[in-house]
């Protein structure tokens, strides 16, 4: 599962660019998870220029 | 109909109006240009070659040069020349001029409009479904062009990759700040410390205002911003204020391999048309966008949509743009292998004059003196002198 720490995030999208799964999208002030698509694969966590992201099980 | 309203959306979206196309030029912000994800630097022998050209009002700062610190700090080397280098702009101002020119040229346009899908017949691209005003409403479009940035789903929706691999990309972080010192120099500071696989980087805006930033390798720890907080800890950032944050993916490895499909084309940061050894990738948007508006204005008045005449778009830009592109991506590829110690010991045993030299071509002076004081760079030299064009841009 993706969390999104909203207090950290830039909403720069990312964590999008990145995402194989297209588990996330960026909106007009905020980035949608869908995590029905998650692969747990961890791409989004390293790239978060802001330490945004952690998974979660 | 263009998704994106930056550099080469609004470009393409001038040309395709330009050229007798109907279009519709959508946006999920709230505001074209808005927030900024760039570091807003752009060099003025892109300016030249591309033949663009930028208003006074989206100019923050002319720039006389770049000055390159070593890792230690211990020394700094200056490239200047004496008509303007470089120009760092106000994006926000910068992109809406680009929207206003879209419009003026008779595009619509569309803020708060997410595409949420892309509607496909027999496999070619027929249009999009877009969300705004709290429904959806799928829009039939002859050619659909993907410009929506490095966070790119448009084009991955419609059936190119366009993912960007970690491996393949940098990851940046700035802030704008108040109450920093300035030479009107742009300052790019190397070093695994620093920025590992990337730089970190003053860029002045004007008096004291500065965009402060780091961009990183992609599979680098800890995060950007981790770089960004030690790098403002230096002395000379005691002072400064942050203003703004922005922060951003850049795609800089090779540019995408398929930049067309049946009824789609796909331009600028989605299609990764980035300067691999900057990062700046403004000028290449643009250009992109003009070419790719270009053909989809031609390709309508045909009554055509077929990838093979879209790809009269791919075939143009790459011949023009890429292998110097690529060239640069060898030269980056060289870069990242360097260690503090080279760095080091090239910065620090040059000086202006040396630069100067290098400026007017003459390499072998300089090339020894460096080689003397660190044999290991020989190869690393010679990529650079392969490359040409490498000292001007760097």
């Amino acid at each position: 599962m993706i969390e999104i720490d909203r207090t950290k995030c830039a909403y720069c999208g990312a964590c999008v660019g990145v995402c194989p799964a297209m588990a996330l999208r960026l909106r007009d002030i905020y980035v949608e998870v869908y995590n029905d698509k998650c692969t747990s694969c961890g791409a989004c966590v390293r790239a978060c220029p802001m330490n945004a992201i952690e998974l979660k099980k | 109909m263009v998704v994106g309203a930056g550099p080469a959306g609004s470009s393409a979206a001038k040309h395709a109006a330009e050229g007798g196309a109907s279009v519709l030029l959508v946006d999920r912000k709230k505001e074209f240009g808005v927030p900024v994800r760039c570091g807003e630097g752009v060099g003025s022998h892109w300016l030249k070659e591309l033949g663009i050209s930028i208003s006074d009002r989206s100019v923050c700062a002319r720039i006389k040069g770049a000055k390159l610190v070593s890792p230690d700090l211990k020394s700094s080397v200056t490239i200047s020349t004496p008509e303007t280098m470089g120009y760092v702009l106000d994006r926000k101002v910068f992109d809406r001029e680009l929207a206003i020119d879209a419009a003026r040229a008779g595009a619509e346009t569309a803020l708060k409009t997410e595409v949420v899908g892309v509607t496909k017949n027999n496999g070619k691209v027929t249009g999009a479904i877009l969300e705004y005003d709290g429904k959806k409403t799928e829009v039939k479009s002859k050619i659909l062009i993907a410009a929506d940035g490095g966070e790119s789903l448009v084009a991955r929706m419609a059936g190119i990759n366009t993912l960007a691999t970690l491996y393949d990309s940098d990851f940046g972080v700035e802030y704008e700040m108040a109450n920093v010192e300035c030479e009107g120099l742009i300052e790019i500071y190397f070093g695994k410390s620093w920025a590992p696989r990337g730089y970190a980087w003053v860029f002045p805006k004007g008096e004291d205002v500065a965009n402060v930033g780091v961009g990183i390798g992609g599979m680098e720890k800890p995060n950007a911003i981790h770089y960004l907080n030690k790098f403002l800890e230096l002395d000379r950032f005691k002072k400064a204020q942050p203003v703004a944050l922005k922060a951003g993916i850049i795609p800089v490895g090779a540019p995408c391999r398929q930049l067309v499909a049946d009824g789609l084309m796909v331009v600028g940061t989605s299609a990764h048309q980035v300067d691999p050894i900057h990062g700046g990738g403004i000028c290449l948007a643009i250009d992109a966008g003009n070419i790719a508006g270009k053909v989809a204005a031609k390709c309508v008045g045909e009554g055509k949509s077929d990838a093979k005449a879209l790809s009269e778009y791919e075939k143009t830009w790459r011949s023009a743009r890429e292998k110097k592109l690529l060239r640069r991506l060898l030269l980056r590829k060289v870069l990242e292998e360097l260690n503090d110690d080279d760095y080091n010991a090239a910065i620090g045993c040059l000086n202006d004059a040396d630069v100067g030299k290098l400026l007017d071509g003459n390499y072998a002076p300089v090339a020894g003196k460096v080689l003397t004081a660190r044999p290991q760079l020989l190869r690393a030299l010679k990529a650079l002198l392969t490359s040409s064009e490498t000292g001007r841009t760097l």
